[in-house]
Protein backbone atom coordinates (compact mmCIF):
# COMPACT_ATOMS: atom_id res chain seq x y z
CA UNK A 1 0.00 0.00 0.00
CA UNK A 2 3.11 2.55 0.11
CA UNK A 3 3.50 4.30 -2.74
CA UNK A 4 6.55 3.66 -4.39
CA UNK A 5 9.20 6.73 -4.79
CA UNK A 6 8.67 7.79 -7.83
CA UNK A 7 5.63 6.35 -9.20
CA UNK A 8 3.54 9.81 -8.77
CA UNK A 9 4.11 12.62 -10.96
CA UNK A 10 5.90 15.98 -9.60
CA UNK A 11 2.86 18.07 -9.31
CA UNK A 12 0.87 15.37 -7.20
CA UNK A 13 3.53 14.69 -5.15
CA UNK A 14 4.11 18.23 -3.99
CA UNK A 15 0.20 18.58 -3.72
CA UNK A 16 -0.34 15.70 -1.76
CA UNK A 17 2.79 16.91 0.40
CA UNK A 18 0.97 20.36 0.96
CA UNK A 19 -2.38 18.73 1.57
CA UNK A 20 -0.33 16.57 4.54
CA UNK A 21 1.19 19.19 6.14
CA UNK A 22 -1.75 21.07 8.23
CA UNK A 23 -2.19 17.16 9.63
CA UNK A 24 1.17 16.89 10.78
CA UNK A 25 2.14 20.69 11.96
CA UNK A 26 -0.86 19.94 14.15
CA UNK A 27 0.38 16.69 15.66
CA UNK A 28 3.34 18.48 15.88
CA UNK A 29 2.27 21.38 17.93
CA UNK A 30 0.33 19.21 20.12
CA UNK A 31 3.56 16.64 19.91
CA UNK A 32 5.39 19.89 21.49
CA UNK A 33 3.01 20.62 23.77
CA UNK A 34 2.75 17.55 25.66
CA UNK A 35 6.81 17.16 25.67
CA UNK A 36 7.35 20.14 27.24
CA UNK A 37 4.41 19.56 29.86
CA UNK A 38 6.17 16.13 30.56
CA UNK A 39 9.67 15.55 29.13
CA UNK A 40 9.23 12.19 30.57
CA UNK A 41 6.85 11.69 27.81
CA UNK A 42 9.66 11.68 24.74
CA UNK A 43 10.62 8.30 25.73
CA UNK A 44 6.62 7.08 25.93
CA UNK A 45 6.32 8.61 22.81
CA UNK A 46 9.15 7.43 21.05
CA UNK A 47 8.70 3.55 22.44
CA UNK A 48 5.37 3.86 21.10
CA UNK A 49 6.62 5.12 17.79
CA UNK A 50 9.18 2.26 17.67
CA UNK A 51 5.80 0.02 18.55
CA UNK A 52 4.42 1.45 15.40
CA UNK A 53 7.47 1.16 13.07
CA UNK A 54 7.75 -2.75 14.43
CA UNK A 55 4.25 -3.75 13.69
CA UNK A 56 5.15 -3.27 9.56
CA UNK A 57 7.45 -6.38 10.44
CA UNK A 58 4.14 -8.55 11.86
CA UNK A 59 3.57 -10.61 8.95
CA UNK A 60 -0.23 -11.81 9.32
CA UNK A 61 -1.92 -14.72 7.92
CA UNK A 62 -4.69 -13.35 5.43
CA UNK A 63 -8.30 -14.55 5.00
CA UNK A 64 -7.29 -15.62 1.52
CA UNK A 65 -4.25 -17.69 2.66
CA UNK A 66 -1.61 -15.24 1.95
CA UNK A 67 0.40 -13.28 3.56
CA UNK A 68 0.94 -9.42 4.19
CA UNK A 69 1.80 -6.80 7.16
CA UNK A 70 -0.62 -4.88 9.40
CA UNK A 71 -0.43 -0.66 8.64
CA UNK A 72 -0.92 -0.48 12.46
CA UNK A 73 -2.86 2.72 12.17
CA UNK A 74 -5.65 1.72 13.53
CA UNK A 75 -4.25 0.34 16.95
CA UNK A 76 -2.06 3.75 16.93
CA UNK A 77 -5.34 5.90 16.87
CA UNK A 78 -6.64 4.24 19.30
CA UNK A 79 -3.87 3.95 21.66
CA UNK A 80 -2.21 7.13 20.91
CA UNK A 81 -4.70 9.76 19.15
CA UNK A 82 -4.64 10.66 15.67
CA UNK A 83 -2.75 14.26 16.08
CA UNK A 84 -0.22 12.14 17.64
CA UNK A 85 -0.05 9.73 15.27
CA UNK A 86 0.41 12.18 12.04
CA UNK A 87 4.28 12.52 13.50
CA UNK A 88 4.55 9.14 14.47
CA UNK A 89 3.55 8.31 11.12
CA UNK A 90 5.56 10.25 9.13
CA UNK A 91 8.56 9.65 11.11
CA UNK A 92 7.52 5.57 10.60
CA UNK A 93 7.15 6.10 7.43
CA UNK A 94 10.69 8.21 6.61
CA UNK A 95 12.29 5.47 8.60
CA UNK A 96 10.67 2.52 5.99
CA UNK A 97 11.90 4.72 3.22
CA UNK A 98 15.59 5.09 3.85
CA UNK A 99 16.02 1.81 5.96
CA UNK A 100 13.39 -0.18 4.00
CA UNK A 101 13.45 1.20 1.03
CA UNK A 102 9.62 1.11 1.40
CA UNK A 103 7.45 3.92 -0.14
CA UNK A 104 9.46 6.77 -0.82
CA UNK A 105 10.77 10.58 -0.65
CA UNK A 106 9.09 11.96 -3.29
CA UNK A 107 5.64 9.71 -2.43
CA UNK A 108 5.90 11.13 1.77
CA UNK A 109 3.29 13.10 1.67
CA UNK A 110 0.59 10.85 -0.15
CA UNK A 111 1.65 7.80 2.00
CA UNK A 112 1.41 10.07 5.07
CA UNK A 113 -2.43 11.59 3.77
CA UNK A 114 -3.54 7.98 3.35
CA UNK A 115 -1.29 5.96 5.79
CA UNK A 116 -0.77 8.88 8.97
CA UNK A 117 -3.88 10.88 8.44
CA UNK A 118 -6.82 9.13 6.91
CA UNK A 119 -6.16 5.79 7.78
CA UNK A 120 -6.33 7.05 11.73
CA UNK A 121 -8.58 9.23 11.72
CA UNK A 122 -11.06 7.30 10.60
CA UNK A 123 -10.47 4.47 12.28
CA UNK A 124 -10.50 6.44 15.51
CA UNK A 125 -13.85 8.24 14.69
CA UNK A 126 -15.32 4.78 14.27
CA UNK A 127 -13.79 4.04 17.69
CA UNK A 128 -15.37 6.63 19.38
CA UNK A 129 -18.34 6.20 17.20
CA UNK A 130 -18.63 2.78 18.67
CA UNK A 131 -17.65 3.66 22.45
CA UNK A 132 -20.46 7.03 22.29
CA UNK A 133 -23.05 3.95 21.81
CA UNK A 134 -21.84 1.46 24.69
CA UNK A 135 -20.63 -1.23 22.16
CA UNK A 136 -18.26 -3.35 23.85
CA UNK A 137 -14.26 -2.32 23.54
CA UNK A 138 -13.65 -5.42 21.61
CA UNK A 139 -16.50 -4.40 18.70
CA UNK A 140 -14.90 -1.20 18.67
CA UNK A 141 -11.43 -1.97 18.45
CA UNK A 142 -12.43 -4.22 15.15
CA UNK A 143 -14.34 -1.57 13.46
CA UNK A 144 -11.66 1.23 14.38
CA UNK A 145 -8.66 -0.99 12.87
CA UNK A 146 -10.82 -2.40 10.17
CA UNK A 147 -12.09 1.16 8.92
CA UNK A 148 -8.64 2.58 9.50
CA UNK A 149 -7.51 0.09 7.04
CA UNK A 150 -9.46 0.40 4.42
CA UNK A 151 -9.67 3.95 4.61
CA UNK A 152 -5.86 3.88 4.31
CA UNK A 153 -6.50 1.82 0.84
CA UNK A 154 -9.72 4.28 -0.32
CA UNK A 155 -7.52 7.19 -0.39
CA UNK A 156 -4.54 4.86 -1.73
CA UNK A 157 -7.22 3.78 -4.93
CA UNK A 158 -7.67 7.54 -5.38
CA UNK A 159 -4.50 8.98 -5.01
CA UNK A 160 -3.43 6.39 -7.90
CA UNK A 161 -6.72 7.04 -9.79
CA UNK A 162 -5.98 10.97 -9.78
CA UNK A 163 -2.31 10.10 -11.08
CA UNK A 164 -3.39 7.72 -13.29
CA UNK A 165 -6.72 8.37 -15.13
CA UNK A 166 -8.45 5.73 -17.08
CA UNK A 167 -7.46 6.47 -21.04
CA UNK A 168 -11.20 5.64 -21.82
CA UNK A 169 -13.07 6.27 -18.84
CA UNK A 170 -11.11 8.89 -17.04
CA UNK A 171 -10.66 9.41 -13.08
CA UNK A 172 -13.72 7.23 -12.47
CA UNK A 173 -12.71 4.35 -14.68
CA UNK A 174 -9.22 4.77 -12.94
CA UNK A 175 -11.09 4.40 -9.54
CA UNK A 176 -12.99 1.54 -10.43
CA UNK A 177 -9.69 -0.32 -11.34
CA UNK A 178 -7.77 0.19 -8.58
CA UNK A 179 -10.67 0.37 -6.36
CA UNK A 180 -11.22 -3.52 -7.38
CA UNK A 181 -7.69 -4.67 -7.43
CA UNK A 182 -7.38 -3.55 -3.76
CA UNK A 183 -11.15 -5.05 -2.95
CA UNK A 184 -9.44 -7.88 -3.77
CA UNK A 185 -7.10 -7.94 -1.76
CA UNK A 186 -7.26 -5.85 1.11
CA UNK A 187 -10.84 -6.28 2.70
CA UNK A 188 -9.69 -9.52 3.68
CA UNK A 189 -6.56 -8.05 4.98
CA UNK A 190 -8.95 -4.93 6.61
CA UNK A 191 -10.27 -8.05 8.57
CA UNK A 192 -7.29 -9.69 9.27
CA UNK A 193 -5.90 -6.83 10.83
CA UNK A 194 -9.27 -6.12 12.71
CA UNK A 195 -8.75 -9.45 13.71
CA UNK A 196 -5.49 -9.41 15.38
CA UNK A 197 -5.84 -5.82 16.76
CA UNK A 198 -8.56 -7.53 18.90
CA UNK A 199 -6.22 -10.33 19.59
CA UNK A 200 -3.65 -7.69 20.51
CA UNK A 201 -5.81 -5.47 22.70
CA UNK A 202 -7.38 -8.84 24.78
CA UNK A 203 -3.65 -9.66 25.64
CA UNK A 204 -2.77 -6.38 26.31
CA UNK A 205 -5.84 -6.09 28.88
CA UNK A 206 -4.32 -8.88 30.77
CA UNK A 207 -0.52 -7.82 30.88
CA UNK A 208 -0.49 -3.70 30.84
CA UNK A 209 -4.06 -2.77 31.80
CA UNK A 210 -2.22 0.08 33.39
CA UNK A 211 -0.73 1.08 30.43
CA UNK A 212 -3.97 1.02 28.66
CA UNK A 213 -5.92 2.77 31.50
CA UNK A 214 -3.42 5.83 31.34
CA UNK A 215 -3.77 5.98 27.16
CA UNK A 216 -7.58 5.90 27.68
CA UNK A 217 -7.91 3.27 26.09
CA UNK A 218 -9.50 0.79 29.22
CA UNK A 219 -11.26 2.12 32.31
CA UNK A 220 -11.05 1.38 36.07
CA UNK A 221 -13.20 -1.49 36.91
CA UNK A 222 -15.55 -0.80 40.04
CA UNK A 223 -13.01 -3.09 42.59
CA UNK A 224 -10.03 -1.52 40.85
CA UNK A 225 -11.60 1.64 41.73
CA UNK A 226 -12.06 1.04 45.17
CA UNK A 227 -9.15 -0.13 45.91
CA UNK A 228 -7.23 2.67 44.56
CA UNK A 229 -10.29 5.07 46.66
CA UNK A 230 -9.20 3.33 49.82
CA UNK A 231 -5.23 3.81 49.38
CA UNK A 232 -5.48 7.26 49.32
CA UNK B 1 20.79 -3.48 12.92
CA UNK B 2 18.92 -3.11 9.53
CA UNK B 3 20.67 -4.34 6.11
CA UNK B 4 20.85 -0.45 4.66
CA UNK B 5 21.49 1.31 7.51
CA UNK B 6 24.18 -1.21 8.76
CA UNK B 7 25.87 -0.57 4.94
CA UNK B 8 25.49 3.03 5.43
CA UNK B 9 27.63 3.13 8.85
CA UNK B 10 30.57 1.34 6.90
CA UNK B 11 29.81 3.08 3.63
CA UNK B 12 32.72 5.01 1.97
CA UNK B 13 31.48 8.05 2.08
CA UNK B 14 30.42 7.72 5.64
CA UNK B 15 32.38 10.67 6.45
CA UNK B 16 30.99 12.94 4.29
CA UNK B 17 28.19 15.74 5.35
CA UNK B 18 25.09 14.20 5.20
CA UNK B 19 23.84 17.68 3.29
CA UNK B 20 26.01 16.81 0.55
CA UNK B 21 24.60 13.32 -0.25
CA UNK B 22 21.30 14.12 0.37
CA UNK B 23 21.69 17.35 -2.62
CA UNK B 24 23.11 14.43 -4.60
CA UNK B 25 20.82 11.05 -3.81
CA UNK B 26 17.46 13.33 -3.26
CA UNK B 27 18.65 15.56 -6.63
CA UNK B 28 19.01 12.45 -8.83
CA UNK B 29 15.56 10.90 -7.39
CA UNK B 30 13.39 14.91 -8.15
CA UNK B 31 15.80 14.75 -11.19
CA UNK B 32 14.19 11.22 -12.29
CA UNK B 33 11.14 12.29 -11.37
CA UNK B 34 10.75 15.34 -13.03
CA UNK B 35 12.41 14.85 -16.70
CA UNK B 36 10.88 12.67 -19.65
CA UNK B 37 10.77 9.00 -18.08
CA UNK B 38 12.18 8.13 -21.70
CA UNK B 39 15.12 8.78 -22.26
CA UNK B 40 15.23 10.82 -18.44
CA UNK B 41 15.13 7.61 -16.67
CA UNK B 42 18.05 5.19 -18.69
CA UNK B 43 20.31 7.98 -17.99
CA UNK B 44 19.87 9.40 -14.51
CA UNK B 45 19.77 5.51 -13.44
CA UNK B 46 22.88 4.57 -15.19
CA UNK B 47 24.47 7.70 -13.45
CA UNK B 48 23.07 6.44 -9.86
CA UNK B 49 23.90 3.18 -10.31
CA UNK B 50 28.02 4.15 -11.27
CA UNK B 51 27.80 6.36 -8.31
CA UNK B 52 26.49 3.78 -6.11
CA UNK B 53 28.80 0.92 -7.61
CA UNK B 54 31.90 2.71 -8.46
CA UNK B 55 32.97 6.08 -5.75
CA UNK B 56 30.22 4.97 -3.18
CA UNK B 57 31.38 1.32 -2.70
CA UNK B 58 28.43 -0.36 -2.48
CA UNK B 59 28.54 -4.16 -2.47
CA UNK B 60 26.85 -4.83 -6.28
CA UNK B 61 24.90 -7.80 -3.96
CA UNK B 62 23.53 -5.63 -1.18
CA UNK B 63 22.04 -3.13 -3.49
CA UNK B 64 20.35 -5.63 -5.61
CA UNK B 65 18.61 -6.95 -2.01
CA UNK B 66 17.90 -3.67 -1.55
CA UNK B 67 16.55 -2.44 -4.96
CA UNK B 68 14.37 -5.76 -5.41
CA UNK B 69 12.09 -4.56 -3.12
CA UNK B 70 10.73 -1.45 -4.92
CA UNK B 71 11.17 -2.71 -8.46
CA UNK B 72 8.56 -5.91 -7.48
CA UNK B 73 6.70 -3.22 -6.23
CA UNK B 74 7.25 -1.14 -9.39
CA UNK B 75 5.74 -4.02 -11.61
CA UNK B 76 3.27 -4.96 -9.40
CA UNK B 77 1.83 -0.96 -9.94
CA UNK B 78 2.63 -1.12 -13.31
CA UNK B 79 0.02 -3.92 -14.09
CA UNK B 80 -3.48 -2.12 -13.96
CA UNK B 81 -1.85 0.68 -16.35
CA UNK B 82 -2.04 -2.20 -18.70
CA UNK B 83 -5.65 -2.32 -19.09
CA UNK B 84 -9.08 -0.18 -19.37
CA UNK B 85 -12.01 -0.60 -17.23
CA UNK B 86 -15.43 0.29 -18.41
CA UNK B 87 -14.58 1.84 -22.25
CA UNK B 88 -16.17 1.09 -25.58
CA UNK B 89 -13.89 -2.17 -26.11
CA UNK B 90 -15.72 -3.78 -23.06
CA UNK B 91 -15.25 -4.09 -19.37
CA UNK B 92 -11.94 -5.16 -18.71
CA UNK B 93 -9.85 -4.64 -22.31
CA UNK B 94 -6.08 -3.79 -22.79
CA UNK B 95 -5.72 -0.07 -22.72
CA UNK B 96 -4.07 1.44 -26.47
CA UNK B 97 -1.05 3.04 -24.93
CA UNK B 98 -0.79 0.85 -21.41
CA UNK B 99 2.29 -1.11 -22.17
CA UNK B 100 3.67 2.64 -23.14
CA UNK B 101 2.83 4.23 -19.80
CA UNK B 102 3.43 0.86 -17.79
CA UNK B 103 7.26 1.32 -19.17
CA UNK B 104 7.61 4.59 -19.06
CA UNK B 105 6.36 4.60 -15.12
CA UNK B 106 8.89 1.92 -14.39
CA UNK B 107 11.54 3.79 -16.01
CA UNK B 108 11.01 6.63 -13.66
CA UNK B 109 10.02 4.68 -10.58
CA UNK B 110 13.49 2.15 -10.72
CA UNK B 111 15.52 5.54 -11.40
CA UNK B 112 14.06 7.39 -8.58
CA UNK B 113 14.16 4.80 -6.62
CA UNK B 114 17.40 4.07 -6.78
CA UNK B 115 18.88 7.95 -6.21
CA UNK B 116 17.04 7.45 -2.63
CA UNK B 117 18.84 4.16 -2.17
CA UNK B 118 22.62 6.19 -2.61
CA UNK B 119 21.96 8.02 0.24
CA UNK B 120 20.23 5.68 2.55
CA UNK B 121 23.51 3.20 1.51
CA UNK B 122 26.08 6.24 2.62
CA UNK B 123 23.95 7.99 5.00
CA UNK B 124 23.24 6.43 8.47
CA UNK B 125 19.94 7.65 9.97
CA UNK B 126 21.95 8.71 13.47
CA UNK B 127 23.87 10.63 11.07
CA UNK B 128 21.01 12.88 9.68
CA UNK B 129 18.40 13.37 12.86
CA UNK B 130 20.10 15.13 15.16
CA UNK B 131 21.23 17.75 12.14
CA UNK B 132 17.34 18.19 11.76
CA UNK B 133 17.01 20.48 14.17
CA UNK B 134 19.51 23.07 12.68
CA UNK B 135 16.95 22.26 9.37
CA UNK B 136 13.88 23.76 11.76
CA UNK B 137 12.23 20.71 12.76
CA UNK B 138 11.53 21.44 16.49
CA UNK B 139 14.04 19.53 18.95
CA UNK B 140 10.82 17.10 20.58
CA UNK B 141 10.11 15.77 17.15
CA UNK B 142 14.03 14.81 16.34
CA UNK B 143 14.55 13.44 20.23
CA UNK B 144 10.89 11.46 19.71
CA UNK B 145 12.47 9.90 16.43
CA UNK B 146 15.95 9.14 17.62
CA UNK B 147 14.30 7.26 20.80
CA UNK B 148 12.19 5.18 17.72
CA UNK B 149 15.91 4.71 16.29
CA UNK B 150 17.05 3.55 19.25
CA UNK B 151 14.79 1.69 20.69
CA UNK B 152 13.16 0.48 17.08
CA UNK B 153 16.26 -2.37 16.48
CA UNK B 154 15.90 -3.59 20.01
CA UNK B 155 12.58 -4.26 19.49
CA UNK B 156 12.98 -5.78 16.01
CA UNK B 157 15.52 -7.90 17.03
CA UNK B 158 13.37 -9.26 20.50
CA UNK B 159 10.85 -9.89 18.04
CA UNK B 160 12.96 -12.02 15.79
CA UNK B 161 14.11 -13.73 19.30
CA UNK B 162 10.57 -14.34 20.18
CA UNK B 163 9.47 -15.57 16.61
CA UNK B 164 12.25 -18.50 16.82
CA UNK B 165 10.98 -19.74 20.07
CA UNK B 166 6.84 -19.68 18.85
CA UNK B 167 8.10 -21.84 16.19
CA UNK B 168 10.24 -23.90 18.57
CA UNK B 169 7.12 -24.16 20.45
CA UNK B 170 5.02 -25.81 17.45
CA UNK B 171 3.43 -21.74 17.23
CA UNK B 172 3.41 -21.38 13.69
CA UNK B 173 1.54 -24.97 12.83
CA UNK B 174 -1.72 -24.14 12.39
CA UNK B 175 -3.92 -21.01 11.67
CA UNK B 176 -5.28 -20.93 14.89
CA UNK B 177 -1.62 -21.30 16.43
CA UNK B 178 -0.18 -18.66 14.04
CA UNK B 179 -3.06 -16.14 14.79
CA UNK B 180 -2.20 -16.43 18.48
CA UNK B 181 1.78 -15.84 18.08
CA UNK B 182 1.02 -12.89 15.65
CA UNK B 183 -0.99 -11.48 18.37
CA UNK B 184 1.60 -12.89 21.08
CA UNK B 185 4.14 -11.06 18.55
CA UNK B 186 2.56 -7.68 18.70
CA UNK B 187 1.61 -7.42 22.45
CA UNK B 188 5.06 -8.62 23.30
CA UNK B 189 6.27 -5.73 21.35
CA UNK B 190 4.43 -3.21 23.21
CA UNK B 191 5.01 -3.88 26.70
CA UNK B 192 8.54 -4.00 26.17
CA UNK B 193 8.64 -0.93 24.21
CA UNK B 194 7.05 0.52 27.11
CA UNK B 195 9.37 -1.21 29.39
CA UNK B 196 12.26 -0.66 27.30
CA UNK B 197 11.20 3.44 27.52
CA UNK B 198 10.60 2.98 31.53
CA UNK B 199 13.96 1.71 32.18
CA UNK B 200 15.86 4.74 29.82
CA UNK B 201 13.44 6.78 31.88
CA UNK B 202 15.00 5.93 35.37
CA UNK B 203 18.64 5.81 33.60
CA UNK B 204 18.52 9.04 32.36
CA UNK B 205 16.74 10.63 35.65
CA UNK B 206 19.97 9.69 37.42
CA UNK B 207 22.05 11.23 35.11
CA UNK B 208 20.24 14.54 35.24
CA UNK B 209 17.95 14.59 32.29
CA UNK B 210 16.12 17.81 31.43
CA UNK B 211 13.86 16.78 29.05
CA UNK B 212 16.58 17.42 25.98
CA UNK B 213 18.84 13.87 24.35
CA UNK B 214 21.81 15.27 23.74
CA UNK B 215 24.54 13.51 21.45
CA UNK B 216 27.96 13.77 20.11
CA UNK B 217 27.03 14.84 16.06
CA UNK B 218 30.49 14.34 14.40
CA UNK B 219 31.71 17.74 12.90
CA UNK B 220 32.47 17.61 9.36
CA UNK B 221 32.52 20.33 6.62
CA UNK B 222 30.59 20.86 3.47
CA UNK B 223 32.59 20.33 0.30
CA UNK B 224 32.14 22.76 -1.90
CA UNK B 225 33.92 20.57 -4.78
CA UNK B 226 31.41 17.92 -3.74
CA UNK B 227 28.54 20.40 -4.53
CA UNK B 228 29.73 22.16 -7.32
CA UNK B 229 29.92 18.39 -8.88
CA UNK B 230 26.77 17.62 -7.61
CA UNK B 231 25.22 20.49 -9.33
CA UNK B 232 27.45 20.01 -12.48
CA UNK B 233 26.19 16.11 -12.87
CA UNK B 234 22.67 16.74 -12.19
CA UNK B 235 22.71 19.94 -14.89
CA UNK B 236 24.62 17.25 -17.41
CA UNK B 237 21.79 14.94 -16.58
CA UNK B 238 19.10 17.80 -17.69
CA UNK B 239 20.97 18.97 -20.47
CA UNK B 240 21.66 15.42 -21.88
CA UNK B 241 18.15 13.81 -21.91
CA UNK B 242 16.51 17.15 -23.22
CA UNK B 243 19.07 17.39 -26.03
CA UNK B 244 18.26 13.19 -27.12
CA UNK B 245 14.77 14.10 -26.86
CA UNK B 246 14.68 16.94 -29.10
CA UNK B 247 17.10 15.32 -31.63
CA UNK B 248 15.85 11.55 -31.69
CA UNK B 249 11.99 11.68 -30.00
Amino acid sequence: MHIAEGFLPPLHAVAWGAASAPFVLHGVRALTREVKANPESTLLLGAAGAFTFVLSALKIPSVTGSCSHPTGTGLGAILFRPPVMAVLGTITLLFQALLLAHGGLTTLGANVFSMAVAGPWAGYAVYRLLRGTRAPLMVAVFFGAFFADLVTYCVTSVQLALAFPDQATGFTGSLVKFGEIFALTQIPLAVSEGLLTVLVVRLLMQSSKSDLIRLGVAKLTSGKANQEATVR
Amino acid sequence: MLPIDAAAHSSRWRRRHPLEKAVLGVGLTVTAVCLPPWPGGPIVAAATLALLLGPAGVAGRQLWRAFRIPLGFCFTGALPLLFSVGGPAGFVAMAPDGPRHAAELLLRTSAASLGVLLFAFTTPVSDVLPRLVRAGVPAPVVDVALVMYRIGFLLLDSLARVRQAQAARLGNTGRAAAWRSVAGLAATSFVRAFDRAARLQSGLAGRGYDGTLRVLVPETALSRRFLAGTAALLASLVAVTLVLKELYL
